[in-house]
């Protein structure tokens, strides 16, 4: 469930756009340097959300460098990373890798248990290392995959089981923002898991699969995500980030609304042809 | 309530978890909304399938809960409701779910409230009560519109679900004015897939 908490490029300014971006280049190089080459496929502007958000929060000191990458030869790029880069690059890691076991476990795809046992040692280091928070990573997924095996009709029961795994991966640390940032991923967590839902639902349907809203209509969505977003944003207010608010705001009203509008786009195109 | 849900998804009532799922699936394709747009006769279909689907769900999960050990935490500290409820009326019942709600006890309303048979408007008020006190957003909303929409005349209702609809209003409100996402293709799904090609590049080079 990757690719939801972004940035609408449009309503940044150039200056904005570069420094978002180089959030996301100094993550892409932190996972090469921790967690092997290959591990940069599984780069994603979400985590690079993650990063900002935290960043904001703890006024952590961040590093900046200008240097030429392999995806980008010819011009330099920005990368800006701290230890929360860090900390994201762990648990990309930790998600990415049960992602893939997810797709195979649930859907057998041959492709993701490879992909899976390329990052199974990665993992195990990472996770040795987060042991408590994998675990309880661990224990939302597998409470998440009987949720959705039995068939459960009600929507809210999967997607706080989510929420609760999102609530994990935003609290860095024991402190005294640890109950704000378990809300704010909690709520955040809820709306990925129904956003995802929303935009899966005719495929789900037709294909037979589970689905949690399988018992609304389209008609009812946006409401559903407007509430769960309002909760999201409520948590955020309540956080003294005093810092690239404009960027983080973006996101939280805007971007997080990219994958729905350009679905509701090309939905809306065919009927209209 | 519907008397026989099982004969509505056309299963029999010793049918497993798996061939409900299955069958409740197998309908939902034929009839869902979205799949039949502009067809009345199919989102009646389709509301009295999802009816019964979540009166099968629940009716199997509160024999299972009450079958265990915890059955104690179900009924709560203010005596146990399980046993004599048919004969002490519905009404009756909704005093308990009104006396659990007041106490904050959001898990032992809900349980009343699978025990009632009718499923009236203020049946469908209560349970968005406890459903948005266990932070359950969804089906808070839902069953505030239900009851809203079979009695649209009782401010009671209307109340509740404005309430319940107030911050989600008021974050689209910022939400427009921050202005909706215009392409389709974003950047960071063509950064991706750049990526993904570059890297299988360097694979193979290796």
């Amino acid at each position: 469930m990757f690719g939801y908490v972004v940035a609408n490029m449009e309503k940044l300014t150039d200056k904005e756009k570069q420094y978002y971006r180089s959030f996301y280049c100094g993550l892409c190089r932190t996972l090469g340097n921790r967690h092997g080459k290959i591990s940069r496929i599984t780069l994603n502007y979400d985590m690079a959300f993650l990063i900002i958000f935290l960043s904001a929060l703890y006024k952590t000191e961040k590093t900046i460098e200008t240097e030429r990458c392999i995806i980008h030869p010819f011009k330099p790029r920005q990368f800006l990373y701290n230890e929360i880069t860090d900390y994201a690059a762990d648990m990309n890691i930790v998600l990415t890798y049960h992602n893939y076991l997810d797709d195979w476990q649930d859907d057998r795809k041959i492709l993701s248990f490879y992909a899976a046992k390329l990052f199974e040692q990665e993992y195990k280091r990472t996770a040795s290392k987060y042991f408590n928070k994998c675990a309880a990573i661990s224990n939302c997924l597998s409470e998440l995959s009987d949720i959705e095996k039995s068939g459960e009709p009600n929507p809210d029961l999967p997607a706080n089981c989510f929420g609760q795994l999102m609530s994990e991966i935003f609290v860095l640390r024991e402190d005294e923002y640890t109950e704000s940032l378990q809300a704010f991923g909690k709520s955040l967590g809820r709306f990925i898991y129904i956003m995802d839902a929303c935009l899966d639902l005719k495929s789900d349907l037709k294909n037979e699969r589970y689905n949690p809203l399988a018992g609304f209509s389209s008609a009812d969505f946006k409401s559903i995500l407007n509430l769960l977003m309002a909760d999201c944003t409520e948590t955020y207010k309540k956080l003294p980030i005093e810092q690239d608010n404009n960027l983080i705001e973006n996101i939280l009203y805007s971007g997080v609304w990219t994958r729905y509008e350009a679905a509701n786009k090309k939905t809306k195109g065919r009927q209209s042809q | 309530m519907i008397s026989d849900p099982y004969k509505v998804l056309g299963v029999s009532p010793t049918a497993s978890e798996q061939e409900i799922a299955k069958a409740y699936r197998k309908l939902a394709k034929k009839y869902h909304p979205d799949l039949n747009p502009g067809d009345e006769e199919a989102a009646k279909k389709m509301s009295e399938i999802n009816a019964a689907y979540e009166q099968i769900k629940s009716e199997r999960k509160y024999q299972n809960s009450a079958g265990n050990s915890y059955g104690y935490n179900q009924y709560g500290p203010f005596g146990n409701y399980g046993g004599g409820q048919q004969q002490r009326g519905d009404y009756s019942l909704f005093d308990s779910v009104k006396s659990y709600l007041f106490a904050g006890y959001y898990q032992q309303a809900l349980y009343v409230l699978s025990t009632i048979q009718d499923r009236s408007a203020e049946w469908y008020y209560y349970s968005a009560l406890a459903n948005a006190g266990l932070g359950n957003k969804i089906t808070a909303l839902n069953h505030a519109k239900t009851a809203v929409q079979m009695e649209p005349n009782n401010p009671k209702y209307q109340r509740v679900l404005d309430q319940i609809q107030y911050e989600g209003q008021a974050y689209q409100q910022q939400s427009q004015q921050f202005g909706m996402p215009l392409s389709a293709v974003n950047l960071c799904i063509n950064a991706c897939i750049t990526f993904y090609l570059a890297q299988m590049c360097c694979l193979c080079c290796r």
